[in-house]
């Protein structure tokens, strides 16, 4: 953790010089303004409830959590400014800083912490991130408080969360989860305001009513229209603020959204339609930024049903994959073609399928007979089977390419079907699929949320059985170094590319248009841009 | 015809009784519920959520609850939109897509009748083949391209009006009402160009002729009322679709109204607001077929509300 704590610091200094810098530079009077562009209407602003990544950028720039990413997206001191991690890695201690403001003036305590995870944790409210506390980091108690046998008498003291007194917050855990930080900021761990809540009940995330911590508050919100959030003169770093409102219109239209930034309408865009990367990169050079994201897009096999059980036929429909004509010819969009299971991480030497160094010749050659081969085992001469992906224009590409390459180089007569998600997730759960057009969208950067997801005992859906990979799994998770955990995480990625469970094909990318005027913007997978480390020149 | 009215607005009612049965019931039928789209929640806690909302009640009390609320003018949370109720967004973006609808059907009617007139009167003349293509093009373009392609003209490259605003201004409304506007200008004009040729040859057109009536007189006064009609029962669905918000103009130029809901409540399976869209849009369609009615009736002679 010594690591990432100083890197943390050095980009806190880095990013407040800068912008004392640019601040120095600036007129004092006139108003600056950032308008940034958001995808769909927004869910929720509640902030134990919201799940989607445009209400994670407008959460994170109302509320402040124990810690707070960074303009790389890297977790630095938030409310939080020191803490410290037990030997057995099983007990974290938040020391908050002295002062802790709400933005109506009235202290912030550690409390409000506690308050936040057990609103998350509360069935009541309905929360997706729930599943956080109790299995990407297992809270003690939080599975429990969840639970439905806790019929109506919950109470927070028997969670592993508490604050014993008003500037500290100690968090403990069944489990060792040295990626813990990640996890700490105003998305997951937001602080409630309890006078609010019990006032206005769920109109106290309503601009009239809200309250917040973070560097702004909200001022106003249209629903399907734009959110006006202010700088907020309570918080404890506001002296470094320098961009005094911030705009985030909804601007479902990806090819409005463009246009508006084309007219100066908007700053930041949410996303680039796929097929205009290209004309903007030559219209707008470095305002166009595109990077690959945390969701991992991949092909997995139903175990359970034949010939998919038999590892060569698995095997051998991955290998008839040309991932650099399905992602670079064919999808594109700024999709980054994947070898492994895990996005690209700095510092985590991904395995990688063996197919991806070979040539195309002996790869086709090498596919073809394994087929042969695994369909004798599984006694069976012909393959029909069906591709399962979202009606994303892009997860459908993947799939058609996919089925074209299958029946080219291995006959198999492949088709796709393509369906909005919930129908298409029903389709998983009921495990009736034969192969599923994959994607997951990890936690934070890191390789450990990805391979949490694929292990055995925390997804049933895959009927996956391998005790070797749990066995690693539980091996890093115990290991607090980040680059010697990284080593095993390794280990248990290639368990998981050799058993092909899953055919490996892209990471997604992100992809925002940034006025060259603003400075601070800082390309992260995690998608963290933080208004308060951002300037207008 | 206040009878008529009293008696058609009552008859509405099993309307739109079977209109909410269905769709309440069918909506149940698709796979997947408002809180399925995060794989990593654990099914268990998916059924607390839904229990959280009364989702795995008996069936049929869940439409008592939801019916009961209806009648007491509350259409339940929205279950993805969590801040606000549906009968709160409906409130919200009901009068911006109203707005945006009327202001398309009063210039569709206006330029189509105007247009269709027109063509009638002058065949087969430079009025009639404009008014022809432009009708073509109203009809063969769809919206989700004449919108960007205004958008791309007046906003980006001359600059006259925004892209895409939605403010107090006339300029945010030009782009989208001509959008909404533009297929039914062309279907209107359409209309109204076959029906008053047609009219024109009709022996009570050929006596007002023969009276010796000024051919405006004609045309305005007699001509056109029977001419009108089509175009008048045309209209009553139309501007059921255009005023309930268009999904394709409110999301190319970022307006808040209410078409979205009717497409994004489907995808999010939130039961409550589909049934309130759902509620909402056949009271309108029925509103307007009744008016259409009632107008073809002062319209017509022949028509009778018995």
């Amino acid at each position: 953790m010594a690591f990432s704590r100083r890197t943390a610091l050095s980009v806190a200094f880095a990013a407040a010089a800068s912008l004392t810098m640019v601040g120095m530079t600036l007129p004092a009077a006139a108003e600056t303004v950032l308008k940034r562009g958001i995808g769909s209407t927004i869910g929720t602003l509640d902030p134990q409830v919201n799940f989607l990544g445009y209400e994670a950028w407008i959460q994170d720039d109302m509320y402040e959590g124990l810690v707070t990413p960074g303009a790389d997206g890297e977790p630095i001191p938030g409310a939080a400014e020191k803490w410290d991690i037990s030997d057995d890695g099983l007990t974290y201690t938040f020391h908050l800083r002295d002062g802790l403001k709400w933005s109506d003036g009235t202290p912030l305590v550690a409390q409000s912490f506690v308050d936040g995870v057990a609103r998350t944790l509360d069935p009541a409210t309905a929360s997706e991130k729930n599943y956080i506390f109790s299995s990407t980091i297992s809270v003690t108690g939080a599975a429990e408080y969840m639970s439905a046998d806790n019929k109506g008498v919950r109470d927070p003291k028997t969670l592993g969360i508490s604050a014993p007194d008003d500037k500290t917050v100690v968090i403990k855990l069944d489990k060792p989860a040295p990626y813990m930080l990640y996890l700490m900021n105003s998305f997951y761990v937001a602080p409630l305001h309890k006078p609010s809540l019990e006032k206005f009940g769920k109109d106290f995330v309503k601009a009239e009513n809200i309250v917040s911590n973070g560097a702004y508050h909200m001022s106003e919100s249209v629903p399907q229209s734009h959110v006006t959030l202010v700088k907020n003169p309570n918080y404890w770093n506001a002296a470094n603020v320098k961009i005094d409102k911030v705009i985030y219109s909804i601007t479902e239209d990806d090819n409005t959204a463009i246009k508006l930034f084309k007219t100066g309408e908007q700053d930041i865009t949410y996303d680039i339609p796929s097929d205009q990367i290209e004309p903007l990169q030559k219209e707008f050079g470095d305002q166009v930024h595109v990077t690959n994201s945390t969701e991992t897009v991949y092909f997995s096999f139903n175990l359970k049903k034949p010939p998919f059980d038999n590892a060569k036929v698995r095997q051998a429909l991955s290998m008839a994959l040309d991932r650099d004509v399905m992602v670079n010819k064919v999808v594109k969009g700024g999709y980054v073609m994947s070898c492994g299971y895990v996005i690209p991480v700095p510092g985590y030497d991904a395995p990688k399928v063996p197919e991806c160094g070979m040539d195309k010749a002996a790869r086709v050659e090498k596919a073809k007979a394994l087929f042969k081969e695994g369909m004798a085992e599984a006694k069976m001469d012909k393959l029909s089977l069906k591709i399962e992906t979202t009606a994303n224009a892009s997860m459908r590409k993947f799939g058609e390419t996919a089925a074209v390459m299958w029946k080219q180089v291995l006959g198999v007569n492949a088709s796709v079907n393509s369906q909005d998600r919930d129908a298409w997730l029903a389709v998983f759960t009921a495990g009736t699929w034969d192969v599923f057009g994959d994607d997951l969208i990890g936690d934070f950067a890191g390789p450990e949320t990805f391979l949490a997801y694929m292990d055995p005992r925390a997804e049933a859906g895959y009927n996956w059985v391998s005790p070797e990979y749990e066995a690693l799994y539980d091996k890093a998770m115990a290991i607090t170094d980040q680059a010697a955990r990284y080593k095993v995480l390794a280990q248990a990625e290639k368990v998981l590319l050799d058993s092909y469970l899953t055919a490996p094909a892209a990471a997604a990318p992100s992809r925002s248009m940034v006025r060259s005027n603003v400075k601070g913007w800082v390309d992260n997978p995690a998608g963290w841009h933080g208004t308060q480390f951002m300037s207008l020149q | 015809m206040w009878s008529y009215t009293l008696r058609r607005t009552l008859g509405s009612v099993p309307t739109l009784l079977a209109l909410c049965v269905i769709t309440f019931f069918m909506m149940r039928v698709a796979p997947g519920g408002p809180f399925s789209g995060n794989r990593r929640v654990s099914p268990e806690f998916v059924k607390l959520m839904e229990d959280a909302y009364h989702l795995n009640d008996p069936l049929w009390q869940q439409f008592w609850t939801w019916f009961n609320g209806v009648l007491h003018f509350d259409l339940g949370p929205s279950l993805k939109l969590r801040d606000y109720n549906v009968s709160e967004l409906i409130a919200i973006g009901l009068p911006t897509s109203l707005e945006v609808g009327a202001w398309a059907m009063l210039l569709s009617t206006l330029v189509g009748v105007v247009l269709g007139i027109a063509g009638a009167l002058r065949r087969n003349g430079p009025i009639d083949y404009s008014a022809g293509a432009i009708a073509m093009v109203g009809v063969a373009v769809p919206i989700f391209v004449i919108g960007p392609l205004l958008q791309i003209v007046f906003g980006l490259q001359l600059r006259w009006l925004p892209v895409a605003r939605w403010d107090d201004s006339w300029q945010c409304r030009v782009l989208p009402v001509l959008t909404l506007a533009l297929p039914n200008i062309a279907y209107v004009s359409r209309l109204m160009r076959s029906s008053m040729i047609e009219t024109a040859r009709t022996n009570y057109v050929r006596t007002a002729r023969a009276k010796g009536i000024g051919e405006w007189r004609t045309i305005l006064k007699h001509a056109l009322r029977g001419a009108i009609m089509p175009v008048v029962a045309y209209l009553g669905p139309a501007t059921a679709v255009t005023i309930s918000g268009s999904v394709v103009v409110e999301t190319v130029f970022s307006i808040p109204g209410i078409g979205r809901f009717f497409v994004e409540s489907v995808a999010n399976r939130d039961y409550p607001l589909i049934m309130g869209v759902t509620l909402l849009y056949g009271a309108i369609v029925i509103a307007a077929n009744l008016v259409t009615d009632i107008a073809r009736g002062l319209l017509d002679p022949k028509v009778s509300y018995e």
